[in-house]
């Protein structure tokens, strides 16, 4: 199957850096159509700027991106941007729509969509993230979860086969960020649909199939979860949380047990420590 | 302290006033404020406020918010009135005179219309905002502009920038509020001292805000952009305006009002 | 300096149409000295009562009492800025009160309000940059030049060159990578220490109360619902549930541990506390040990 996603040798230097200074340097790395991938790396690694060059909204210096079998340039952008929804960290800051279903309905406007249809697929779209009740009420009236939840339905609206999350659960509470990730696995689980999230979120980079790791700029690397969190303590300096059962394991070591190298998840410590501990 | 102000302020409801195209509303309470001036008697005045009661009873809107909305104004109302008073050349009895000032019957009369007058245009238009949410007015506002296209106006976009700038203000009141608190928090004293130290004071509030508020437009713009806006052209619209059969009944319920107005006056 | 809530309701716009209710009857202390995490859902009243904590809100009932200064719905608004100089409030997302040319400038600004001199300000401003772990280099740059996690650096230092004795921290780490978040709450717990502080953070992430609070005050729907130590605020998931509240990792994972039969002398909160049970009740084996032995 061809990868929905390509990524060769790209390059990205913002405007006023210097010719040395690259924020992203030969990044090349592909996505199969109906994956999850997480994208991880501190504050500053260039993940934002990698998620922007994917649909044009930077240009990178050198490289090539392709997104469904088109090569992104200034004649295909337009395409490739309905290709791929867009959630960003800032739920405020990308409500367009002075009311919920005018922000659902802001990207079918934008393509042009007649009015009977976006009222369907508008109204669909709300149900599909539990936000039919909430149709016309102001964004002030919102949580940032409900506003996340939003933003969901806009994508879900305008189709797009590729979603990107831009730390799209940073800002909110727990509530907020377990509703909204509950969002992404029902709509992945309804169409397929290929995610990129960009995250610090341990339980958003276990949802994910594989884990590619930025470290000033360069893709440093690429694995499923279980591999990228066998790293354990490392795993602070990759920009990410441990999982609870690496930290246990890191304070049972403090404590002279020999703990297995391989990642456990949460149900295969507490198996582990049972059988270790029945084996008087 | 902003949230006392009730003049622009939406109460929702589901009257029959609620209901009514947005157009009908504002463009009939340009007309109202228009059709005071005809009146210039008892009779006349009485239809008026009748009228203006009977919708806001219609409204189901509570009467407080109304007075409120008088309140901030008063002040105003009453020097105008005063001045009414004290320097219409008039006529009728004198009941008092004092180089050019002279209080008479008619200056009395003319007074009381004049405060009559200004409570209408309050009670109509705070009626007109409690009724309207604001999106709805600024489409209201796009749809009368609309003639404008043929000289190249750009309508859309203009529309769509009141539409985002009204989306934006609560969430501008509450960053304000945020950063005053910040600041107080600092040792500010907002509204306290001279005129020199009160402008001082505003620095740290402005600067944050403004700062902030470029933040969001560039993070709002790049969201527009990866959500394929290109500018109004090409693009349909989710919300449209209906004229419903309420609004050509409320048309011709103003124009038998004008009518019975002619009639009565003096 | 301790902070006493005492019949305390609140309304925002009282007597208007928008009337609304935030607090009801708090009756509660912050003890000197004390690292008070407040916690509660989104919407169940912290910010507001954090806003009392220096006096930004008075209460429409009741009175707060903060060190010696009683405050009262008759408080005058003037004379309340001394008030303000001991309760030092870090809000979220501070870097957004940064309006200064200069790092320097920012920080002193605090101080030179309550009355220092530029010079001793400008002094206080290079020790606090210190404090908060940045080089001095810095003092001299602008504020927004700044990555986004010295600029929140920054800020907590504006509110640290006041001198307060109490702390007050809303979401601090909100917006961090986990490292940032780790080394901030690090530098808190080292700040309470070095400058004898009394701490209340305002927080979601119930592994920061089990790891640095010493007592818990816990909100709902605009009421204290519960007050005690970390122990005695986790022991009870269920009611946690309840009050849409979560559990810190370590208590989630030894509650599924009970259940499938282990046994704990104490509730652990920390993944060491943990540990430790774990390890007194392994055989010798688990640590490389001899069985015979």
């Amino acid at each position: 199957m061809s990868p929905i996603i390509d990524v060769e040798h790209l390059n990205y230097r913002y405007p006023q850096q210097a010719a040395d200074q690259l924020t992203l340097t030969d990044i090349s790395f592909s996505v199969a159509p109906g994956e999850w991938v997480a994208v991880v790396g501190h504050n500053g690694s260039g993940k934002s700027t990698l998620a922007k060059n994917l649909n044009g909204l930077l240009a990178p210096e050198s490289g090539t991106i392709t997104v469904a079998g088109q090569v992104l340039s200034a004649e295909t952008v337009w395409d490739v941007r309905r290709q791929i929804g867009m959630v960003f960290q800032n739920p405020d800051n990308q409500f367009v729509g002075a009311t919920v279903e005018d922000d659902v309905a802001f990207s079918l406007e934008n393509q042009g969509i007649p009015r009977d249809e976006m009222l369907t697929r508008v109204a669909q779209a709300l149900k599909q993230v539990n936000m039919q009740d909430f149709a016309t009420r102001e964004p002030a009236r919102l949580s940032g979860g409900q506003k996340q939840r939003v933003a969901l339905a806009g994508m879900i609206a305008a189709r797009p086969r590729i979603l990107i999350l831009d730390e799209a659960t940073s800002m909110l509470d727990p509530q907020g960020r377990a509703e909204v990730l509950q969002t992404i696995r029902a709509m992945k689980a309804n169409s397929e649909l290929t995610v990129l999230s960009i995250t610090h979120d341990i339980d958003e980079a276990a949802s994910a199939n594989r884990i590619l790791v930025i470290n000033d700029g360069h893709l440093e690397e690429a694995g499923t979860p279980a591999e990228i969190f066998a790293h354990g303590e490392a795993l602070i300096n990759l920009g990410l949380d441990m999982p609870y059962a690496e930290r246990l394991k890191a304070a049972l070591k403090r404590q002279g047990v020999q703990v297995p190298t391989s990642y456990l998840t949460e149900k295969g410590m507490a198996d582990w420590l049972w059988q270790l501990r029945s084996n008087k | 302290m902003m949230s006392k102000l009730i003049f622009g302020r939406f109460i929702p409801g589901n009257s029959v006033i609620h209901r009514m195209d947005p157009r009908a509303k504002l463009l009939l309470s340009f007309y109202f404020i228009g059709i005071i001036f005809i009146a210039n008697n008892w009779p006349t005045y009485v239809v008026l406020f009748a009228f203006t009661f009977a919708a806001i009873a219609l409204s189901g809107v509570k009467w407080s918010f109304f007075i409120n909305g008088v309140k901030p104004l008063i002040w105003l109302i009453l020097f105008t009135v005063i001045l009414q008073v004290l320097f219409s050349s008039g006529g009728g009895q004198v009941y008092w005179k004092w180089g050019i000032i002279t209080i008479s019957q008619f200056g009395l009369i003319n007074g009381v219309y004049i405060f009559c007058r200004f409570v209408l245009i309050i009670f109509m238009s705070t009626l007109l905002t409690l009724t309207t949410p604001p999106l709805e007015l600024s489409d209201a506002i796009e749809y009368i502009l609309m003639p404008l296209k043929a000289v190249r106006f750009p309508v859309y976009e203009v529309a769509l920038m009141l539409s985002i700038a009204l989306r934006f203000v609560p969430t501008l009141m509450d960053e304000t509020e945020k950063i005053m608190n910040a600041q107080r928090a600092r040792g500010v004293d907002f509204g306290e001292g001279n005129i020199f130290q009160q402008m001082r004071a505003v620095v740290p509030l402005l600067i944050p805000l403004f700062v902030s508020s470029f933040n969001r437009a560039e993070d709002l713009a790049t969201a527009m952009e990866a959500r394929g806006y290109q500018g109004g052209e090409g693009r349909s619209k989710f919300r449209v305006l209906k004229w419903h059969n309420r609004d050509t009944w409320a048309t011709v319920i103003f124009v038998i009002l004008t009518g019975v107005l002619v009639y009565l006056r003096a | 300096m301790a902070i006493t809530f005492k019949q305390v309701d609140f309304t925002y716009q009282p007597g208007t149409p928008f009337e609304t209710k935030a607090l009801t009857d708090i009756n509660v202390t912050i003890p000197t000295g004390s690292y008070t995490a407040l916690i509660g859902h989104t919407g169940s009243g912290k910010s507001t009562l954090l806003q009392h904590l220096n006096a930004l809100l008075k209460p429409t009932k009741g009175t707060v009492t903060i060190g010696k200064r009683v405050i009262t719905p008759e408080t005058s608004n003037k004379d309340l800025k001394r008030l303000r100089q001991h309760v030092g409030i870090v809000f979220q997302f501070p870097e957004s009160q940064l309006f200064e040319e200069t790092v320097a400038k920012d920080i002193a600004f605090g101080p030179q309000n309550f009355g220092k001199s530029e010079a001793e300000a400008m002094q206080i401003a290079e020790q606090m940059l210190a404090l908060v772990g940045l080089d001095r280099a810095l003092l001299t740059r602008s504020p927004f030049d700044l990555s986004g996690g010295q600029m929140r650096r920054v800020a907590i230092a504006g509110v640290l060159a006041m001198q307060p004795d109490v702390l007050v921290l809303d979401e601090p780490t909100a917006g961090l990578d986990p490292q940032g978040r780790l080394e901030m709450m690090e530098m808190f717990a080292r700040l309470r220490h070095e400058r004898d502080l009394t701490v209340v953070l305002v927080t979601h992430q119930m592994d920061d109360v089990a790891n640095y609070a010493d007592n818990v005050i816990v909100m709902d729907r605009g009421q204290v619902v519960k007050t005690g130590t970390p122990r005695e605020i986790f022991k009870d998931p269920q009611w946690l549930v309840k009050h849409q509240l979560g559990l810190p990792k370590t208590t989630a994972f030894a509650h599924e541990l009970q259940a499938a039969g282990w046994q704990f002398k104490q509730l652990p909160l920390t993944e060491d506390e943990l540990a430790e049970e774990i390890a007194a009740q392994l055989p010798p084996q688990a640590f490389g040990g001899d069985p015979a032995k």
